[in-house]
């Protein structure tokens, strides 16, 4: 698998501390954020590709962190997680552009293949707005 | 370049022509393409398994619980959704109202599944006297009821209040549930260590909480009250009274608490016990299974004077064990009525007439005359007067309440008969359950069943006349009440199902389209039982029993006799109701036929539709890829080595040998290392290619006039048309344009491990020579790819030819026999004329196929050769 670039935010200490472990163990780089502030601070300064985000947190929750990881950094991936399915938050989350929205608990390679998943999506998406960055300085007349 | 496209756009679509695309850019359009596709298949078959473990779990008749069904349900609309903008971003940006039908139905599903019961706004407490049935809402039924006792002339009841709904919610704030309803949400149900340990939680947070002051300042005042109806100090007792137990067939019996002898100082702590009663063990355990969520009951409580009682008891006014119903049944015991409720002590039985003058018909004394606890006072037991007075009430009460009552009550030291609760009994308590009869293989000294295995996709036993289909064409055919046995559970076969006894089929699992229909109309289906389509044989008549998955020959009678409709333990409960509603919005399929004109978008109704629609038309977008896109000549390669004609080649991903140097502008065939095209390769390259067939008179004039017809069409004009064929490739993935001759072809495929992804797909079209011949051509095809599993649609001279998630070796031959056809079926429209001609071109395509597909590939004869008796990985 390529190497990328993961946030996990969980307000659960422990289901943070061993996702972090878990997915460091696979080759991917990890951060972790015990809220969705945090995890807004992280990503200002960080090169982050793919957010594993839960839902249900105390602070700013895990929708309202992705309606803002959206406009602050609209290529960054987000996976939703989260241990109570709740039919709004689901629909919500996916208009909002989650690229998925998942349901705890959730084996590692389930996780690591949606994740990957992710950072293709993203590395496609990024490819295409530079080719066509390319494209345009090209066209200009020298 | 441009031109073959144009061409094509010409044949298939009226899109206008986008600006090509460099070999980069096609690369990267093509994998975002590919990914959408690949992710779009994967919602698909996640929301159908969702689908499916909803109705089955629906169906089961076993208890469920809400957070199981909110899960699905966000399950099935995440994927679905998924879906949609999957196919929106294939097909840039079209279907834009798929997102309006997705809104609406989330919108929909939403507002059934998170909806909360409204908060109940009314005084915190009620006198008894004041209530009736009207209040039930504020009251609960139980103290409601007793309101309506209490109006009865003749009838009494202890002085009391009632604590409503409105102070439960007051006493309980949104904060304090939503803690309790977390609490219960995480909760396993099958954990029952954990269940009474949640459920002592949740109490001691509700017996901790602080009762509001004003809601304690009125109970202080209705205490008075009763104090001044009453005596001063007067115990009360504090007992359950719940809203929402009301539905039929649920009887909530002996779950709540009651706490009795209360002085004035603990009538707070003893309302918060009550309270805290809902969540009993019990109490939780019995919501669960029945399918009530927590908030669909809302406790009250009822607050009355206790009774010195002097002998207490519980009257059936229609005996529940009896026979034929005749009598009251009549128990009784010293003192409060406690002990008869929860079985503690013995208690005397009476059963007495119905009719005047409710004569005693039998007695059972059972009370322990010499009570050693305490001597002096013996048992009292009833006179006969008290009998004929409890007879009289309990008829009374029956015609009130127009329904057999429960009824608890006391006499106390006076003599006097207090009413403390009537309710009526639940109806299924009034009849005889039958036992349903155990379902044995081959027992009545049966038969053994002739098959035995597959998928139960729903359950049910039947007998019929096995009819098996085919084709489209064969479904007028089909007679009401045959057995429908077909190899795919395809949804085609949907119109069907409503005619059919039951369904078997030689493939397919639980999720598909086909087992939901089947679900919906309640027929019994059997499938991925492949043996059935060698067994099983038309007109011979069986008997399916789904459950079992077996089928007997012949109508089994035994069997069919011993199905019973097994009782739904959820049956009318708030939240089956409220699957029932939401699977109106999800399991109806309305699309069934994508030849339909109804087949748009703007049909879809419900989350099946939305995914029949997303898959078929994702499906299209895919294999349009090759026609829409456009890309610089300097993209293409031209294949060199021993290759009949002219083939170009386009790499997408990976689709090249690792290492191999493609800097120039060929590449070897050896270089290739794209699966699909290997495959379309072999059958390309299989046999030689004898040229066109020798052209009768006729058919050469046809020609000549169709070629004036349409000047592109001259050979002599459009020359590069006639050489230029390409292949799009990644390692797993090929789209082949031919333009041979006059006619069109298309292979595009897509093989990998996961059977679910793969699909071949072969569309032909054009061709010099009239429009009849070229019909006899395709119609040609149209058979010999049929006798290989392909799914056809045949519309004139156009075909389109399907086979999707099969193994990979076995859409590899099919491939190697496309590949095949592509190349030696070209201009064979001119020899059309001839009906012996054309039988006897079928029959050399098919021993060529033969043929071809027994030779084995050098690497697999190697392992074969060890004496193995493989018959080929590809098979």
């Amino acid at each position: 698998m390529r190497e990328f670039n993961v946030l996990v935010v969980d307000d659960e200490q422990e289901f943070l501390d061993i996702t972090v472990k878990r997915l460091e163990k696979r080759g991917l780089k990890v951060q972790g954020a015990e809220s969705g502030e945090k995890a807004l601070q992280i990503l200002l300064h960080s090169s982050t590709d793919v957010v594993l985000l839960d839902v249900k947190m105390p602070g700013i929750d895990g929708i309202e962190t992705l309606r803002r990881i959206r406009s602050m950094k609209p290529l960054t991936e987000v996976v939703l997680l989260t241990g109570h399915a709740s039919v709004d938050s689901g629909i919500e989350g996916m208009k909002l552009g989650a690229f998925d929205y998942l349901m705890k608990p959730i084996e590692l390679e389930p996780l690591l293949e949606k994740l990957a998943d992710a950072y293709e999506k993203k590395r496609l998406h990024q490819e295409k707005i530079e080719q066509a960055e390319i494209k345009r300085n090209m066209s200009k007349p020298a | 370049m441009k031109k073959i496209f144009n061409y094509l756009k010409y044949i298939f679509s009226s899109t206008p022509p986008e600006e090509p695309l460099d070999p980069e850019e096609l690369k990267v359009s093509f994998k975002r393409r590919y990914g959408n596709f690949r992710s779009l298949l994967t919602a698909n078959n996640n929301a159908l398994q969702a689908m499916a473990e909803l109705e089955k779990i629906y169906y089961s008749g076993d208890s469920y619980r809400m957070a199981t069904i909110r899960s699905k349900v966000t399950t099935i609309l995440v994927n679905v959704y998924k879906m949609v903008r999957n196919l929106r971003e294939m097909a840039d940006g079209r279907y834009q109202d798929l997102e309006t039908i997705f809104e609406q139905i989330g919108h929909d599903l939403v507002a059934i599944l998170e909806q909360k019961p409204a908060r109940h706004e009314g005084p915190f407490i009620l006198p008894l006297a004041e209530i009736g049935r009207g209040q039930r809402s504020q009251t609960g039924e139980k103290m409601a009821n007793l309101g309506e006792v209490a109006a009865i002339p003749g009838l009494m009841v202890p002085a009391g209040f009632v604590v409503t709904a409105s102070a439960t919610g007051h006493f309980l704030t949104t904060t304090l549930l939503d803690e309790i309803n977390r609490r219960l949400q995480i909760l396993d149900p099958d954990d029952l260590d954990r269940l009474f340990q949640t459920c002592e939680e949740i109490k001691k947070i509700v017996r901790e909480s602080p009762l509001p002051r004003d809601l304690e300042e009125l109970l202080h005042v209705h205490y008075g009250r009763l104090e001044k109806l009453t005596h001063a100090g007067v115990k009360v007792a504090m007992r359950s009274s719940a809203i929402g137990e009301d539905s039929a067939g649920v009887s909530f019996a002996g779950l709540y608490r009651s706490v009795l002898h209360i002085d004035k100082e603990s009538l707070a702590t003893a309302y918060k016990e009550v309270i805290a009663g809902k969540y009993g063990t019990k109490a939780v355990a019995y919501r669960r299974k029945r399918g009530y969520r927590h908030e669909d009951i809302e406790m009250c409580v009822g607050c009355m004077t206790m009774i010195d009682a002097l002998v207490s008891g519980v009257t059936y006014s229609s005996d529940p064990s009896g026979d034929e119903n005749e009598t009251i049944r009549i128990n009784a015991v010293s003192g409060l009525a406690t002990s008869v409720v929860d079985g503690t002590r013995p208690t005397d039985l009476y059963l007495v007439s119905r009719v005047k003058p409710h004569t005693l018909v039998y007695s059972e004394i059972r009370q322990d005359r010499d009570n050693s606890a305490n001597p002096h006072a013996a048992p009292s037991t009833l006179t006969y007067g008290q009998l004929k007075k409890l007879a009289e009430t309990a008829m009374t009460l029956e015609q009130h309440f127009a329904a057999p009552q429960d009824i608890e009550w006391s006499f106390d030291h006076q003599g006097r008969l207090f009413i403390l609760q009537s309710r009526s009994i639940p109806f299924h308590h009034r009849q005889i359950a039958e036992q349903p009869k155990e379902i044995t293989d081959g027992g009545d000294g049966g038969e053994e069943p002739i098959l035995f295995g597959g998928i139960c996709a729903s359950k049910g036993i039947v007998c019929g006349e096995v009819m098996r289909i085919d084709s489209v064409t064969q479904l007028q055919s089909f007679p009401q009440g045959a057995v429908l046995l077909v190899e795919h559970p395809l949804p085609e076969w949907a119109p069907l199902l409503g005619r059919a006894a039951a369904l078997i089929a030689g493939h397919g699992s639980e999720a598909g389209h086909l087992a939901t229909v089947a679900r919906e109309f309640a027929i019994p289906a059997l499938l991925n039982l492949p043996e059935a389509l060698t067994t099983l044989g038309n007109g011979q008549t069986i008997t399916v029993n789904a459950a079992a998955r077996a089928i007997y020959s012949g109508c089994r009678e035994d069997l069919l006799r011993a199905r019973e409709v097994k009782k739904d333990i959820m049956a009318g409960s708030p939240v089956q109701r409220l699957v029932t509603e939401t699977l109106q919005h999800i399991t109806p399929l309305n699309l069934s036929d994508p030849a339909s004109h109804q087949f748009k978008s703007k049909w879809c109704e419900t989350l099946h539709d939305i995914t029949r629609f997303c898959h078929e038309k994702s499906v299209t977008e895919m294999f349009n890829f090759g026609e829409k896109h456009h890309f610089h000549e300097g993209a293409a390669k031209r294949l060199v080595g021993k290759v009949p004609l002219e083939w170009w080649v386009i790499d997408l991903a990976d689709g090249f040998q690792e290492g191999a140097d493609v800097s120039g502008s060929t590449v070897r065939v050896e270089e290739i290392v794209s699966v699909p095209m290997q495959a379309i390769w072999r059958g390309i390259s299989a046999f030689p290619w004898e040229g066109p067939p020798r052209v009768s008179m006729r058919g050469f004039g046809a020609i000549i006039f169709q070629s004036a017809m349409r000047p592109d069409l001259d050979p002599a004009v459009a020359s590069n048309l006639t050489t230029k064929n390409y292949f799009l490739i990644s390692k797993n993935f090929c789209n082949l344009s031919v333009r041979l001759g006059y006619h069109y072809a298309m292979i595009e495929a897509y093989l990998s491990d996961l059977l679910t992804e793969n699909y071949v797909t072969f569309r032909f079209k054009g061709g010099a020579a009239d429009m009849r011949r070229k019909a006899v051509r395709a119609k040609l095809l149209a058979e010999i790819l049929e006798s290989f599993d392909f799914r056809i649609e045949l519309r004139s001279d156009a075909l389109l030819a399907r086979i999707k998630k099969r193994p990979r070796g076995f859409l590899e031959e099919r491939l190697q026999i496309l590949g095949y056809l592509t190349l030696h079926a070209r201009q064979l429209d001119m020899v059309m004329d001839d009906p012996h001609m054309v039988e006897r071109y079928k029959q050399k395509f098919l021993t060529d196929i033969a043929e071809m597909l027994a030779r084995r590939d050098p690497l697999i004869q190697g392992e074969a050769g060890n004496g193995e008796e493989q018959q080929s990985v590809a098979g």
